[in-house]
């Protein structure tokens, strides 16, 4: 069986499974199974793609975040390329079995992976017209050659100029699309993946607008449908390529993790600041990112990087340069520090129910540099903000620019093939649980670096599909019914 | 050159010359009759077999069967042997995609050609255009549109009276009243996973004294007023497909009587032309166009609930009142196009002739055996009393045609008397052309061949009066070779043709004609092998559509269906009016296509087979 995997970034299942006129979603829905699947913390584009290719979590894959911590310096940190992947991902695999790839915007892909078959870089592309942003190089051409300019993002998504990033994020998926149809007809593949990271930029670009349950939504507003369109779009988009492949196909939709309204920003370093724990020279006169600050290291504690969520990290005797927390008492530090950050209140005094992780407790390893804490602050309803000079800790302004949605940890999937004994809606699979599966299904062995179990474990029909036998004397009649003429 | 810068066609299904002719004479079709003195008259050809869907297809693209491919409402697998619908086909490429109608009518309709002129068309419900082509213009699909069921449409029936048994297409639904309320379902469509029916919970409640029920249910409205013997509005409701899909449709009810038994009668569940299952229009949104700007309509392809009335559910008036409704709606329609209409063709189609003859025949017929020697004399120019309502609603149509208009009204084929019904089958097994399985009799199995020992079968009949060789090669079990099927052809044409009747001493059979002699095109080769032509008064047995093989060779006809045009097409012409004068001798359906591409400019394509008329 051939894999094809439509990535839709940041999907959230009420908004795939709410709507009806969703025909084409509805249709693969009814046709196989599809549930909530929870995400890996952190629920990011960066690293839960690979998590999902890999079904390896982040700490086995070494990668936290965007950004990741190159030592124990305090200030190297590494944006995360291609290249920061090592482990084994389902195509890997596959052509370790002759068997053709064809990737297309799976985050991290830049540089292009050098897959066997075809990879079109992601997101992190920084320039597609003059960076090699394929495997092969030549696919660029053929790129142009069909859609003209290939937008690998809407660079400045988080803007105010909304009618711009519409056409913008609509005139990129549409030329993605172009580009999917082209090479699920023209190129030769086994397993075809690719990431719509348009559906991410609406979400965060538009969230307000169309969420009732958001603070800042103004109902008949002039983008109130905007989500809902391009959910529209993307399923006729979905429609049309759903035409170009076979019953020997196994299908899955899928989202790396949900969306939720953005209730507003945790100033992390602020708070830190004024818990004492982070030791400023001097408070700046006006916002500044944390980078900028001048730190007195000798006696900072605990820093933060901001974004969706809070990699905290502690300033330890003898692992960072001037570390300020003895050694054996890092444990106890961190116990008292993760009870702090659990009972942080909004600006009314109300807990914001964070969620803080230890990452020796929730992943199979941990690799490279990875923070001390991670820090959902009120499970992800709250950015973290890196900077400080606010004067306050709870913002609702964006320090990136205007951002009205966080990921949510729970994503979604759709799964139907014709070998699939999976049927309605299915509770309990996460992320790392698509790749054994999709193996079973394709009939492949399942290899060990796997972490996920399959949701098909041992129940893979050995024939196609398992139809009813219709009465056909009584379809017919039925058919003819009627028509006058017969009896 | 074009000659106009319209041409209106408003189509009579099944409109008959003999009764025509002698009203206009009469003064009672005034408006036919001023058209026939402006333009002219004629009869005109219709196609082997006269059958609406084939007829119209010739109409629509000026060929022959063998080249559009419509040969008769039914066809046959000869994988199987079985029958199916003629006019359309559903596939579905793969499990991941939705199933597609694929309309069975090939060949080049006028409007494609007129749209690559960059000339524009509306075409309203038009046999054989389900799902919509594409051209420059629009499209309101007509016979071939099925009901929610995927049939051409099945009532529902509800009756408080105990041990009511279902009839021909419909479904029957045992109610029990406590006099106030009473607790049922519509039935939906089949479930594809399940094969089971969805079901829509409705609550009935009867309110005696006001003569009406309210039927309540989460559609829209959320309750509806049936009065007795009256049809309600539309009821808009969703069945739910499984857990996450939903279909819409339409019903309107119509309520027979209250005591002693509350029996209320449900139409096919329409397709709702705001949300189709499948495409019914062309663009997509001119369906639901027509709905905002006339309000709700029938969508099915045969609208008219003949159904009902054969299976006497409801009596002749419910039947001739939901025909003038009928008649009313379709012409809103022809109104509301003609209002803005500027240039290119306009063709719309009236079912309702050809519904009401078929329902209505009996009446005018002493002797027919379906009235069982009862004739109710208010009906018997139920008939002539149409033709004069079509007669003012061409007489309406025509004030819009000006000296730039070629404004046409004609019918696709006659109307006869259907008071026999032959067993062609039976007929085969008799002459030793087709062979039961050892020991069985004719009459001891239904439908689909059941018994044929198709080894020992040369020959069999299916639909309505189309007649196939067991050909080898191409039948499953095929015995007749390639080089034998002349002869056998042969053999048959001349045992059949000129088949009497015993008991009446008449002629059943006039002729058979084998596909040589009248197909010739791409498609020609799906075409029956021979098509039997039947004389005035009789028709292909009721049995022998589906693959019967009852007792006996000719069996009258008991059903109100009692009159038919599924004959000799000699017999059956239809009739063909114009507000010019053109040549009335000899015109057949083929020359239509060629007259109104002479007419508006760009002149018929090569592979029409006739000629314009002007």
């Amino acid at each position: 069986m051939k894999i094809l995997v439509i990535g839709l970034d940041c999907a959230s299942p009420d908004l795939l499974f709410g709507d009806e006129s969703l025909v084409n979603i509805r249709r693969l829905m009814s046709m196989g199974a599809y549930g909530r699947l929870e995400s890996v913390v952190p629920p990011i584009t960066i690293p839960a793609w690979m998590c999902m290719s890999t079904s390896q979590d982040p700490g086995s894959l070494g990668i936290y975040g965007f950004r990741n911590r190159g030592d124990h310096s305090y200030d190297k940190l590494q944006i995360v390329n291609a290249k920061s992947i090592r482990q084994m991902a389902m195509w890997d695999y596959l052509a370790t079995e002759g068997k053709k790839s064809v990737l297309i915007s799976v985050p991290p892909s830049f540089p292009p992976r050098k897959v066997n078959g075809i990879c079109v870089g992601c997101f992190l592309t920084p320039d597609s017209n003059t960076d090699v942003y394929t495997h092969p190089a030549s696919v660029a051409a053929e790129i142009r050659e069909l859609v003209g300019d290939f937008p690998v993002d809407v660079k400045g998504f988080r803007t105010d100029q909304k009618d711009w990033l519409l056409e913008q994020v609509f005139d990129m998926s549409r030329k993605h699309f172009t580009v999917i149809r082209h090479y699920l007809k023209n190129a030769e593949w086994d397993y075809f993946h690719f990431v719509n990271i348009g559906l991410d930029r609406v979400h965060h670009g538009f969230w307000s607008y169309c969420d009732p349950n958001h603070v800042d939504y103004v109902p008949g507003n002039k983008y109130e449908n905007v989500i809902r369109d391009y959910y529209k779009h993307l399923d006729e988009e979905i429609g049309t390529v759903l035409e170009l492949i076979d019953d020997e196909t196994i299908v899955l939709v899928v989202s790396d993790h949900g969306a939720q309204p953005l209730d507003g920003g945790f100033c992390v370093n602020e708070w830190l600041v004024r818990e004492g724990l982070l030791v400023l020279n001097e408070y700046p006169k006006e916002v500044t990112p944390f980078g900028k600050l001048n730190v007195d290291w000798t006696k900072t504690k605990v820093w933060s990087e901001g974004g969706y969520y809070a990699r905290v990290f502690l300033n330890i005797e003898g692992r960072e340069p001037t570390g300020a927390i003895p050694k054996d008492d890092v444990l106890r530090f961190r116990d008292e520090l993760k009870a702090k950050l659990e009972a942080t209140v909004d600006e009314h005094g109300k807990l914001l129910g964070t969620l803080v992780f230890k990452p020796e407790e929730i992943y199979h390893d941990v690799k490279n540099v990875a923070p001390d804490l991670i820090v959902h602050f009120g499970a992800l309803s709250w950015r973290s903000i890196g900077g400080v000079g606010y004067d306050t800790i709870h913002v609702h302004e964006n320090d990136t620019g205007p951002d009205d949605c966080n990921h949510a940890q729970f994503g979604a999937f759709i799964l139907a093939a014709a070998n699939s004994p999976l049927s309605g809606e299915v509770e309990g699979a996460r992320l790392l649980d698509i790749a054994p599966t999709l193996f079973e299904l394709g009939g492949y062995e399942i290899p060990e670096t796997f972490q996920g179990r399959s949701l098909v474990s041992g129940k893979v029909a050995e024939t196609g599909h398992q139809d009813l036998a219709p009465d056909r004397e009584e379809i017919i009649r039925q058919r003819l019914a009627g028509l006058g003429y017969i009896s | 050159m074009s000659s106009a810068r319209r041409v209106i066609v408003v189509g009579l299904d099944g409109l008959e010359p003999s009764i025509a002719e002698p009203m206009m004479d009469a003064g009672a079709l005034p408006h036919l009759a001023a058209l026939r003195a402006k333009g002219g008259f004629g009869r005109v050809a219709t196609t082997t077999p006269a059958q609406t869907p084939v007829a119209w297809s010739t109409f629509a693209t000026g060929v022959n069967p063998g080249a559009h491919g419509i040969f008769d409402f039914i066809r046959r697998d000869p994988k199987t042997y079985l029958p199916d619908l003629a006019l359309n086909r559903y596939e579905q490429k793969s499990s991941f995609l939705p199933p597609k109608a694929v309309n069975l009518r090939r060949g080049i309709p006028l409007w494609d050609v007129l749209s690559k002129a960059g000339i524009p068309s509306t075409v309203l419900r038009c046999p054989c255009t389900y799902p919509p082509d594409n051209f420059k213009g629009r499209m309101l699909s007509g016979m071939g549109v099925p009901d929610l069921r995927g049939g051409l449409g099945t009532n529902t029936f509800y009756s408080t009276q105990e041990g009511v048994k279902a009839e021909e297409s419909e479904s029957v639904v045992a109610i029990k009243s406590d006099g106030r309320t009473i607790r049922t379902h519509l039935i939906g469509p089949r479930n594809p996973k399940t094969g089971g029916d969805q079901l829509l919970d409705i609550t009935i409640d009867v309110d005696a004294a006001a003569r009406k029920v309210t039927v309540r249910s989460e559609g829209q409205p959320k309750a509806l007023d049936v009065r007795v013997g009256e049809w309600s509005d539309w009821l808009r409701v969703k069945f739910k497909l499984g857990m996450l899909q939903s279909v819409s449709g339409m019903v309107r009810f119509h309520l027979v009587r209250l005591e002693p038994f509350v029996e209320l009668y449900a139409s096919p569940i329409n397709f709702d032309p705001e949300a189709p299952m499948f495409p019914i229009s062309h663009p997509w949104d001119y369906a639901q166009e027509l709905q905002r700007k006339l309000g709700t309509y029938y969508t099915t392809g045969m609208v008219e609930d003949h159904g009902g009335l054969n299976n006497e559910r409801f009596d002749e008036v419910a039947f001739l009142d939901q025909c003038d409704g009928v008649l009313r709606e379709r012409e809103a329609m022809l109104t509301y196009e003609l209002d803005r209409m500027t240039e290119g063709f306009l063709f719309c189609l009236f079912d309702t002739p050809d519904r009401l003859q078929h329902m209505m025949w009996r009446f005018r017929e002493d002797g027919h055996p379906a009235n069982h020697g009862v004739m109710h004399a208010s009906y018997r120019n139920a008939i002539e009393e149409h033709y004069r309502k079509c007669d003012d609603v061409i007489g309406r149509a025509m004030k819009r045609a000006d000296d730039e208009t070629l404004f046409i009204v004609m019918s696709d084929h006659g109307f006869s008397s259907f008071q026999r019904g032959v067993h062609l089958n039976s007929w085969l097994e008799a002459n030793g052309f087709l062979t039961l399985k050892n020991g069985a009799t004719p009459g001891e199995a239904g439908d689909f061949f059941k018994n044929v020992d198709w080894s020992r079968t040369k020959a069999y009949a299916l639909g309505l009066g189309s007649m196939y060789l067991n050909l080898a090669g191409r039948e499953a079990e095929g015995i007749v070779a390639p080089s034998d099927a002349a002869n056998v052809t042969r053999a048959i044409a001349e045992g059949l043709g000129g088949l009497p009747d015993p008991e009446r001493g008449t002629v059943a059979v006039r002729r058979v004609v084998a596909r040589d002699e009248i197909y010739s095109g791409a498609y020609a080769h799906e075409s029956p092998d021979m098509v039997a032509l039947f004389n005035a008064g009789y028709r292909v047995s009721w049995d022998t559509a589906l693959g019967g093989i009852p007792h006996g060779l000719i069996e009258d006809n008991t059903k109100k269906w009692g009159g038919d045009h599924i004959i000799d097409p000699l017999l059956v012409p239809g009739v063909l009016f114009m507000n010019r004068p053109f040549r009335t001798q000899g015109a057949r359906l083929l020359d239509l296509a060629p007259t109104i591409l002479s007419a508006l400019g760009p002149g018929k394509i090569s592979a029409m087979e006739g000629e314009s008329l002007l």
